[in-house]
């Protein structure tokens, strides 16, 4: 941003204060006012995006999301070339070890209040049938954190996923249906304590049972949580962090047969 | 040579940096599904029954020959007392909490001392010292960050403990919860210590770098949690300070509480952490899960390697999962024994 005329530089100050007083009259005259100047207004607005949701600036993303609004950007490209991109930044950091999970969550926070903004002019989206994969996500039976598990949810919501999320201390059995409700592509477990680790090889054991383990791909986390022991219990996977839930997923699924194949 | 010692001299020894005849090997929480059933107990009526209590984790003296006893099981008392809602898990899940404060003036606590669990653990406490004089009888509590964490919801913890670095209105607002939760604190611990404590344990799970910043913990945890264990010293009691995660970028700031003894889980390397907590004795830090799954050359080779990386106990990660088996906590108390034979 600082290659940016001085006039520019100004304008985007002015639109930062709008933003964080809330101000939409003043957002929507100061937007005009840099249309006026002829600059990329679009990129300057995605790049904006995605720094404010990597400082976790919930108020000042959600104004600058009004921008893009209002300038004309695709919902979609905001929410992946700004919101989701921002979500991407932290989270390298946070796998790089150069940022903290408080940093992640209002990072967190930040995105899906941008998300909340864009959320009515997305829905024309899904109407021209475009359909993401589907994730059912939760915390094991017994445990109640949901920090970890709603990282994991933030940064596939940011990578296109469509998540379940069945929340905290969910049952077995609950993941079983919702994976046969959604047909999903996933199952995504978590649990932060020891004492509860039994029940991911419980899911995995029903989802074999039912006959539906090899529709989906099953991804286990959390801090007790090991590569050696989602292997032993029959999980595809277990990513060291959110970040590389993500990644893992993302590219999983590109090999994955689509949902009509694994469902029909 | 050091002369057999009891239990609680040999866990007294190791807090006030003495010698030992061998290292000790001691636990946090205790709620073991094997040892539950074995003493007759029943859910959920073992978390307010006193006797229930003592004859559950008093097998964990007497039977696998661990040197401390500690109760209650789990970390949901002062939350119960509270009147935050607590799901009571089942025989091998323990309970959890699962409501928040919205502000802290909603945080009552004029009748915490009344509340059926904490009169429980006073009752467990007095109980476990009259039985088993020879074993450290530790009381299993929820420190400062952590309880107010219970209050405000622990998501609002992390948000809030971020938020209140970049902003003095912020830290107001979580100075006021930590407040309420040191009083709450040192009333339990008063009472703890009254009733015969020998030593009080504090969880401090939510310090942990996995939920909140290391310049978060050094700025506010530290102080927070000197505050409670200056207080117990003052009641003429040690105190252990146990947080999860890998601690090792808060390890100076553990050690400069003034805690007896540092508790470190699996993350840690102990190397590195006894280096960095110079004479603060640390303890810690065998998987867990060895207790439920581990092969008896595994729960060896972990229990050795801790101790080699020079932990003054040897000690589970966190606390003992529900699924231990009798058998896999005895190679584990067998395996510090032997290491002592040979390394002390």
């Amino acid at each position: 941003m600082d290659d940016l005329p001085e006039e520019v530089q100004e304008l985007i100050e002015e639109l930062d204060e709008a933003a964080e007083d809330e101000d939409e009259d003043a957002i929507k005259d100061l937007t005009q006012k840099l249309l006026a100047t002829g600059v990329d207004v679009e990129a300057i607005t995605l790049k904006k995006l995605a720094l404010l949701v990597m400082d976790g600036e919930e108020e000042m993303t959600q104004g600058w999301t009004q921008v893009a609004i209002q300038i004309g950007t695709d919902p979609f490209k905001t929410l992946i070339e700004g919101l989701a991109a921002g979500m991407s930044l932290i989270g390298k950091k946070y796998e790089e070890g150069e940022a903290f999970v408080p940093q992640l969550l209002i990072a967190s926070a930040a995105m899906y209040g941008g998300m909340d903004l864009l959320a009515p002019y997305m829905k024309q989206d899904e109407n021209s049938g475009s359909k993401a994969a589907t994730v059912v996500i939760g915390t094991v039976e017994g445990d109640v954190h949901d920090i970890g598990k709603s990282l994991v949810k933030t940064l596939l919501s940011a990578n296109g996923f469509n998540c379940v999320d069945l929340g905290n201390d969910v049952p077995a059995s609950r993941f079983i249906e919702a994976a046969r409700e959604n047909k999903a592509t996933a199952v995504s477990m978590s649990t932060l304590m020891t004492t509860t680790m039994a029940e991911m090889p419980k899911v995995v054991k029903m989802l074999e049972n039912e006959g539906i383990r090899d529709k989906l791909l099953v991804m286990v986390g959390g801090a007790p949580i090991t590569a050696e022991y989602a292997s032993q219990i029959g999980a595809d996977v277990s990513p060291h962090d959110a970040a590389s839930a993500a990644s893992w997923l993302k590219g999983a699924v590109f090999d994955f047969p689509s949902e009509s194949v694994r469902w029909s | 040579m050091v002369s057999e010692m009891t239990s609680k001299e040999r866990v007294f020894a190791m807090l006030n940096r003495k010698p030992v005849d061998r290292v000790p090997v001691i636990t946090g929480s205790v709620m073991v599904k094997e040892y539950i059933e074995k003493s007759g107990s029943s859910w959920p009526d073992y978390h307010s029954n006193a006797e229930m209590m003592v004859n559950t984790v008093s097998l964990m003296h007497t039977d696998a020959g661990l040197d401390n006893i500690v109760m209650p099981f789990g970390m949901f008392i002062e939350s119960m007392a509270l009147g935050l809602e607590v799901k009571m898990g089942r025989i091998d899940i323990q309970p959890s909490v699962r409501s928040f404060f919205n502000k802290p003036e909603e945080v009552k606590y004029d009748n915490f001392l009344e509340d059926k669990y904490v009169q429980t653990t006073l009752d467990a406490i007095k109980l476990a010292k009259e039985k088993y004089p020879d074993a450290a009888v530790t009381a299993f509590l929820v420190a400062p960050i952590t309880l107010a964490g219970d209050l405000m919801g622990a998501e609002n913890l992390s948000m809030l403990s971020i938020k209140c670095l970049q902003k003095e209105k912020q830290m107001q607002k979580m100075k006021d919860w930590i407040s309420i939760a040191l009083e709450i604190n040192k009333i339990y611990a008063e009472a703890c210590v009254e009733a015969g404590a020998d030593i009080l344990y504090y969880s401090d799970a939510s310090a942990s770098p996995n939920l909140v910043m290391p310049e978060f913990y050094y700025q506010v945890a530290v102080p927070a949690e000197k505050e409670i264990g200056d207080f117990v010293h003052h009641l003429g009691c040690p105190w252990e300070l146990h947080i999860c995660g890998d601690t090792v970028p808060i390890i100076e700031g553990m050690a400069s509480t003034g805690a007896d003894c540092l508790s470190v889980e699996q993350a840690v390397n102990m190397e590195e952490a006894t280096k960095i907590a110079g004479d603060v004795p640390v303890v810690g830090n065998v998987t867990p899960l060895l207790m439920v799954e581990g092969t008896e050359a595994q729960i060896i080779e972990e229990t050795r390697k801790g101790l080699d990386g020079g932990a003054k106990a040897s000690m589970l990660g966190c606390g003992t999962p529900p699924l231990s088996s009798s058998d896999k906590l005895k190679t584990w108390v067998k395996a510090a024994a032997d290491w002592s034979a040979d390394k002390l």
